[in-house]
C-alpha cells in the first residue's frame, strides 16, 4: 500500500515541507528562504531565523498542500527534523508537526537532518548497500560505511571546523556575500591555484581538519593587507577550494581502497558545489565506482529528503511520542 | 462551546478547557520544558474533559511576552490549530491579562533575568502607549507593579469574548525585547 508523508523542516533558515509517496515521489514541496535577511548581518542570526520560522509554518503548510492538490487527512503520517541544527529553529517545526499529528491522530516521526540529506538521495535515483556516505555541510563533514537503512559506521570526521564553515569563512575574509560557499565557488572558477596553503590533515585516518587551512588564509590576507599588497581573490579562493576538495577527494579514495565498497553518496549543502562534484566524479571513475550526489534542489535543506529518510522509519514504525525535543547536536553514529 | 486556553510563555506551563466562558480544567506544571510537555499537556487536558479538537472553537493565546522560544511553542501550535481546523484565535498579552485582575490605571511588569517587559493599562485593561523593556542596568525610577498572581483565565474570556478573532497566518509573538543585532 502507499504511503504519504508529510515532511517538516526548519532546522536552519529555511521553513519547508514535503509531501513524499513511498519515500521516492515529491509530491508537492515547499520552501520559504530566509537568505536574504540573514544576508544583512554577514550569516544566519538564530533568534530572526527561529521568528522568520514561525512567520512562515502556516503559509508554507497552505502552500505544499495547494501544490500537492491533498488533504492533510490524506497522510499516512507526518515526520519532521528534530536534529541537528539550531534549537530555536527545530522548535518551530518540531511543534508545528505535533500540532497536526495530534489533530489528524497520525503518527510522528523524528528524521535526523543529516540522515536525510543521504536519503535526497534516494528520491531520483535508488540507494544500494554497503555504500560509503560523505556528508559535507555547514556543520559536519564526515564519513560513514551505511550497511542498511539503519546502520552506519563512522570512518572519521572533522576535528575542528566543518568544510562548509571555512566556505563560509574565506568568504568573509573576500568580502563576498553571504551565503558565502556559492560565491567562493564562482568566484574560484576565475583564478588559478596560484597560492601555497597548507594540506589540512596528512596522517593516516579518516578524519578531517579545516581550522589551520583557514587561519593560513585568515593570516595571508591580513598578512598581504598589512605589507599593502593586493590579494588576487578569485586566485586564493581556486587555491583554497582545491586544497580542501582534494582532502575530501583523497580520504574518500583511501575508503574505495580499504573497504572495497563501490558506492558513493555525497550529502549536505556543500554536495551542491560544482568542483566537488567533478572531483567526485573523477574519482568515481578511476574505481569504477557509483556516485550519487543529489539534483540541486535536493542538496540545500529541503523537506522532501526529511519525507525520504522519514519512509524507512514509517515501515518499522519507529514513531516518536509528543515529548520528541529539538537537539543542537545529532550525531548519526 | 469549548475554547483551549494555551499559556506557553513563561516558566509554569498553564492548559485549560473552558465551556460557555467557565473553566472545566485547568493544569499547571511550573518551571515545565514547554518543548516536551506543551502537546501532551494538551492532549491530556482535553481527555479528560472528553473533548475532541472538533469540539473546540475558539483558542485564547497568551502570545507574550516572556521566553522568546516558550511563547513561540504556544503559538505555533495554536495557528496550526485555527489554521487546520477554522479555530478562532484569540491572542492576548500576560500583561493585559494580569491586569483583568485591577480595576484602576496600572504599570504591570514581568521580570526575566536581565530586566522587566512592562505596560500600562488604564481602567478599561487597555494598552496606554507601548509596551517596553526596561534593562536591570538603566536607572529606572518607574513603579511597574510585578504581576503575582495566577491569571484568572474566566475574566480573560469575558474581556475577549466580544472582540474578533486573528487569522492564523497573523497570529505573531508578541517579543516587546529588541535583538542585539537589530539595535542601531
Amino acid at each position: 500500500m502507499d504511503a504519504y508523508i508529510l515532511a517538516v523542516e526548519s532546522s536552519c533558515d529555511e521553513t519547508s515541507m514535503a509531501i513524499v509517496k513511498n519515500g521516492k515521489e515529491v509530491i508537492g514541496q515547499s520552501i520559504a528562504t530566509q537568505i536574504d535577511t540573514h544576508a544583512l548581518y554577514g550569516g544566519v542570526v538564530p533568534e530572526i531565523a527561529s521568528r522568520m520560522h514561525t512567520e512562515a509554518i502556516t503559509f508554507v503548510l497552505e502552500d505544499v498542500l495547494k501544490k500537492a492538490n491533498m488533504k492533510i487527512e490524506d497522510m499516512d503520517a507526518i515526520a519532521v527534523t528534530y536534529a541537528p541544527g539550531l534549537t530555536g529553529s527545530l522548535i518551530v517545526g518540531i511543534e508545528a508537526a505535533k500540532a497536526l499529528a495530534f489533530i489528524y491522530n497520525k503518527p510522528l516521526i523524528a528524521v535526523n537532518h543529516l540522515i536525510g540529506h543521504i536519503f535526497a538521495n534516494n528520491i531520483e535515483d535508488k540507494m544500494e548497500y554497503p555504500m560509503l556516505a560523505l556528508i559535507v555541510s555547514g556543520g559536519h563533514t564526515e564519513l560513514l560505511i551505511m550497511e542498511d537503512d539503519f546502520n552506519f559506521k563512522k570512518l572519521g570526521e572533522t576535528l575542528d571546523d566543518a568544510i562548509g564553515e571555512c566556505y563560509d569563512k574565506v568568504a568573509r575574509v573576500l568580502d563576498l556575500k553571504y551565503p558565502g560557499g556559492p560565491n567562493v565557488e564562482k568566484l574560484a572558477k576565475e583564478g588559478k591555484p596560484s597560492y601555497q596553503l597548507p594540506q589540512p590533515v596528512l596522517d593516516d585516518t579518516y578524519n578531517f581538519s579545516y581550522s589551520g587551512l583557514k587561519s593560513a588564509i585568515i593570516n595571508l590576507v591580513h598578512n598581504e593587507k598589512q605589507k599593502g599588497l593586493e590579494i588576487n581573490k578569485a586566485d586564493l579562493a581556486r587555491s583554497f577550494q582545491e586544497v580542501a576538495v582534494n582532502e575530501l577527494v583523497r580520504k574518500v579514495e583511501k575508503a574505495f581502497r580499504e573497504t572495497n565498497i563501490k558506492r558513493l553518496v555525497v550529502a549536505g549543502g556543500v554536495s551542491a558545489n560544482g568542483y566537488l562534484k567533478e572531483e567526485m566524479e573523477k574519482l568515481c571513475d578511476k574505481y569504477q565506482a557509483k556516485l550519487l550526489i543529489p539534483r540541486l534542489l535536493y542538496c540545500t535543506d529541503n523537506a522532501a529528503m526529511i519525507g525520504a529518510a522519514a519512509y524507512p522509519l514509517y515501515l518499522k514504525k519507529q514513531f516518536s511520542d509528543y515529548t520528541l525535543n529539538a537537539s543542537s547536536s545529532g550525531d548519526i553514529c | 462551546m469549548y475554547c483551549l486556553y494555551i499559556d506557553t510563555h513563561f516558566s509554569n506551563l498553564v492548559i485549560a478547557i473552558l465551556r460557555d466562558g467557565k473553566v472545566v480544567e485547568e493544569k499547571v506544571i511550573e518551571s515545565a520544558k514547554h518543548s516536551q510537555y506543551t502537546m501532551n499537556l494538551i492532549q491530556e487536558v482535553m481527555r479528560d474533559c472528553n473533548v475532541v479538537i472538533d469540539d473546540i472553537k475558539e483558542i485564547i493565546i497568551i502570545n507574550g511576552p516572556g521566553s522568546f522560544t516558550g511563547v513561540r511553542i504556544g503559538v505555533v501550535i495554536a495557528k496550526i490549530m485555527g489554521y487546520t481546523k477554522n479555530i478562532i484565535l484569540k491572542p492576548i498579552s500576560y500583561l493585559q491579562a494580569a491586569s483583568l485582575s485591577y480595576d484602576e490605571e496600572i504599570l504591570l511588569g514581568l521580570a526575566d533575568k536581565n530586566g522587566v517587559f512592562a505596560g500600562k493599562f488604564n481602567k478599561e485593561h487597555m494598552l496606554v502607549d507601548d509596551y517596553f523593556y526596561v534593562s536591570n542596568k538603566d536607572d529606572n525610577k518607574l513603579k511597574i507593579t510585578l504581576v503575582a498572581d495566577k491569571i484568572d483565565i474566566a475574566k480573560v474570556y469575558a474581556f475577549l469574548k466580544d472582540k474578533p478573532g486573528v487569522l492564523p497566518h497573523n497570529l505573531k509573538p508578541l517579543y516587546i525585547k529588541k535583538l542585539e543585532v537589530q539595535h542601531d
